[in-house]
């Protein structure tokens, strides 16, 4: 651990050195620097701080987006639109800044609410964020003498800075806004960019919100352009409807990939590197310069999606933790205590679910008590997982009702059911792989505890059940551990523990145990018993291996074409005649 | 009666202009963002052949060749190995069009070129004059689709196809060369905006930036069509005439952007655009 702990303050140091260095360069840039040179890095480091709007989208949270030229080209109009038909005083400068942020940020709230609703595909936030630059030109075009039109907006009062002094302002901007993207990024709340990005369904299912997340990210990162908009309008004295358009946006992606997306450092230099040899060489060869950058930027993409960031990173020291992780006992809720041992914690009324013609199930009735582990068993398309589904996911259900503690859960969205104390366990492990284990646990705590915005806490603090999942299965020893490094047993139980984290009143489980071996199917039959006796949760475990039901249930549920075929203990379901030949194939029809 | 012409006819060109664009989508789930480059590509098939002296009509199967072969180096060094990264699929793509665009600006220049009317003059309609090209766009596209159609329904290609589109894991497993089908439709698809671009000629003029502004359109169009054709010609009839008439009654600015606008509205409606399936 001592010498991870080193790596990482190499790394630490390394960075802070870039920073001091970043900032001399700002700082006494102007003394050996000409004019030209000046004038192109200003506009470069603006450009950079739009790049890292547009890193913590794709790179981080993987929304492709061209949108931020929009919400910088709107934040740098609604500057100059101020400064030229108002005037320039520091009132009305003031008043140019506010707004230079405040309408970018209600653009990026109403995009931000089309682009993310529930079950909208990733490709639907591309295609709006196409649309935005598009629409914003065309209303530039058409603004006349408001805008300028083509011809834009020029020759009105700005800060009185000066070449120097707008290097420096941008610089000193600029570089902010990398330290504040940086801790940004490492903190607990950054941890969830990544987790949307690599599991949004799992997101969900641990009760946050991903939609509204994403509409937030949106709505800041539009402000962040439209400040740096503000700049763009006063340090450059000239806006045109070049730099709201599609085609800018393009070129901001295309710079954040090459200097690396998905860090921090990469699209600052990026964007800095090849504006500014842009600036140097497109006079010289014009076609020839886009023509490299078009290359390059389609090799890399193919060959080295991390960009040149990640190349630069396999010759530095290997990422190390922020040191040890200790784990500590959340206390108990102790909700799932008090809960009246009689009255039904889950009420399924005539449930039904199609999928056009086709009725995967129909009339189903049945309730579940705090404390019962009920087994849920039939055949291959007998509508298990579309039943757990239903009762996850609100907007699944076709007909009839399901209620959780009395509420009716139609229509409502897996994160809202979350809520309400129901905690889902996929068949196939859904754990974020980039993160790690113990990033991906205190993911489950966040949306109950909001997370720090800036540090990173070096307190895990969980249910004791989520805990004992843990040390059972010797997890506690691995919490620095990357996600993708464990086994699929490993997987299984992190996602159990991540669930049983949630603290949930109902946990339904979807073949918890396939693919494991069986010194690990006894460990998790051991932890259901114990969570459903013990502290009176009810389980609904969707199983194939009828001696592990038979070990652990309290009640059977068998399904059959859709249809709920017989409900009762295991030994009237383990002596059914119907469930014998059900699984021997033959009552069909 | 004039304004329904040009509904129909503004329909019929969106079709030519999206159709490759739809074929590339519709089977191998990849927006290709170098659509537009290929589009200027064809329109410069067309300013060799004029430069060459040759009819004009010959610049259709030459950017049709040229269009395919340009496909399927791209399929085979470019997209084939972004399957699974459709987003960055989009990227490489885009990239691509820059290629594209300032290899053609490197050797014919960035200025406008012309090019002679495939067929010139107008034809008098119900007592009012009308391009007789315009017209010839609607034929233009009905050719295009029957032919759609011929392919997909007729043809053991098209066979495979649909089962592609169906269920790739299982068309695979049924011994279909899913490579081949691949390659063979993204050749169709450039090919076809190709030949696109050469029908374009009459309308716009030819610049290496000829081919961005018809992308954006077509995309959005693509994306509510899902993978059927006759969703496509139902979109290009519905946006199509929304443009016309926004063009006419409103502002030609605010035309411009009706179908990109309306298109995104619709796909936040219903996720999955005109298509059924």
């Amino acid at each position: 651990m001592a010498e991870r702990r080193s790596s990482f303050n190499i790394r630490a140091w390394l960075l802070a050195g870039l920073a001091v260095l970043a900032l001399l360069l700002v700082l006494f840039g102007p003394m050996f620097l000409d004019r030209f040179t000046l004038n192109v890095l200003t506009r470069s480091m603006i450009y950079a701080m739009l790049a890292i709007t547009v890193d913590l989208l794709w790179g981080f949270t993987g929304v492709l987006t061209f949108g931020q030229a929009a919400f910088f080209g709107i934040g740098a109009y609604a500057a100059a639109m101020i400064l030229t038909h108002m005037g320039a005083s520091p009132a009305l400068i003031a008043l140019a800044f506010a707004l230079a942020i405040i309408v970018p940020m209600l653009v990026g709230l109403v995009v931000g609410w089309l682009s993310f609703s529930y079950k909208a595909t990733p490709l639907y936030a591309t295609v709006i964020s196409l649309v935005l630059p598009i629409v914003t030109t065309q209303v530039v075009f058409s603004g006349g003498q408001w805008t300028g039109s083509s011809s834009g907006l020029v020759g009105y009062g700005t800060l009185p800075f000066g070449l120097v002094g707008f290097f420096r302002l941008a610089g000193i901007c600029l570089l902010v806004l990398t330290v504040a993207a940086w801790f940004f990024v490492r903190s607990d709340a950054g941890k969830l960019l990544v987790a949307i990005r690599d599991n949004e369904a799992r997101c969900a299912y641990l009760g946050l919100n991903p939609q509204r997340l994403k509409i937030a990210l949106t709505t800041v990162l539009a402000g962040v352009a439209g400040l740096a908009g503000f700049l763009f309008a006063n340090s450059s004295g000239v806006v045109a409807p070049e730099i709201t358009g599609f085609v800018f946006g393009t070129e901001l992606v295309i710079w954040t990939a090459l200097g690396g997306r998905g860090t921090i450092i990469g699209p600052v230099m990026g964007t800095i590197g090849i504006d500014y040899l842009s600036a140097n060489l497109s006079g010289e060869l014009p076609f020839l310069w886009n023509l490299v950058i078009g290359t390059l930027f389609v090799a890399m993409i193919i060959l080295l999606p991390n960009g040149l960031a990640a190349l630069v990173a396999k010759f530095l020291p290997a990422k190390g933790g922020a040191g040890a992780m200790r784990l500590t006992n959340l206390a108990a809720a102790g909700a799932q205590l008090t809960a009246p041992k009689e009255e039904a914690l889950l009420s399924v009324k005539d449930l039904g679910k199609t999928y056009g013609s086709l009725k995967v199930l129909e009339g189903l009735d049945f309730d579940i008590r705090p404390g019962e582990l009920v087994s849920l068993v039939g055949p291959n398309g007998a509508g298990k997982t579309s039943l757990m589904r239903c009762l996850s996911d609100g907007t699944e259900i076709s007909s009839g009702t399901v209620r959780i503690s009395g509420q009716e859960i139609n229509g409502r969205t897996p994160n809202e059911i979350v809520a309400l104390g129901v905690g889902r366990k996929f068949q196939v492990a859904s754990v974020f792989e980039s993160l790690t284990v113990a990033d991906c646990l205190r993911l489950s705590l966040a949306a109950r505890h909001r997370p720090s915005l800036v540090t990173r806490e070096s307190d895990l603090a969980l249910p004791a059940a989520a805990l004992d999942i843990l040390r059972l299965t010797g997890i506690d020893r691995m919490l620095e551990r990357p996600v993708a490094d464990l086994s699929h047993g490993l997987k299984q139980s992190l996602e159990l523990a991540m669930v049983v984290a949630l603290e949930p009143r109902l946990i339904l489980l979807d073949e918890p145990t396939a693919g494991l071996t069986k010194t690990e199917r006894t460990t998790i039959g051991g932890i259901l018993q114990k969570l459903t006796r013990e502290l009176g949760i009810a389980a609904i475990v969707v199983e194939h291996d009828l001696d592990f039901v038979r070990t652990i249930s309290s009640r059977v549920v068998v399904l059959h074409q859709g249809r709920l075929v017989l409900d009762g203990t295991v030994e009237v379901v383990a002596n059914s005649e119907l469930v014998k030949t059900i699984y021997s194939g033959g009552a069909h029809g | 009666m004039i304004l329904l012409l040009d509904i129909v006819t503004t329909a019929a060109i969106l079709f030519v202009v999206a159709s490759g664009l739809l074929a590339i989508f519709g089977v191998l789930k990849i927006i290709n963002f170098a659509h537009g480059a290929w589009l200027t590509l064809g329109g410069y098939c067309a300013v060799v052949t004029t430069a060459l002296g040759l009819d004009p009509w010959t610049a259709l199967p030459l950017a049709f060749v040229a269009g395919a072969l340009l496909g399927a180096i791209t399929e085979m060094v470019i997209v084939r190995p972004l399957y699974r990264r459709p987003l960055d699929a989009i990227l490489a793509t885009w990239g691509l069009g820059i290629i594209i665009g300032q290899l053609i600006t490197l050797w014919f220049g960035r200025d406008v070129q012309f090019t002679p009317n495939l067929l010139s003059g107008t034809v008098d309609i119900f007592g009012a004059s009308y391009s007789i090209y315009r017209l010839f766009t609607i034929a233009a596209a009905l050719i295009i689709g029957c032919a759609f159609a011929f392919l997909l329904e007729g043809t053991r290609l098209g066979l495979s196809t649909r089962a592609v589109i169906m269920n790739e894991t299982l068309a695979r497993a049924l011994g279909i060369d899913v490579a081949r089908v691949r390659l063979i439709t993204f050749m169709i698809g450039t090919g076809l905006t190709g030949l696109a671009g050469v029908l374009l000629t009459p309308l716009t003029s030819v610049d290496p930036n000829m081919g961005v502004g018809w992308l954006i359109g077509a995309f959005m169009l693509v994306m509510v069509a899902g993978s059927s054709f006759a969703a496509l010609a139902f979109a290009c009839l519905v946006f199509g005439g929304a443009q016309v008439l926004v063009s006419t009654f409103v502002s030609p600015i605010l035309g411009g952007i009706t179908v990109a606008v309306l298109c995104a509205l619709v796909l936040r409606v219903s996720p999955k655009g005109f298509s059924r399936g």
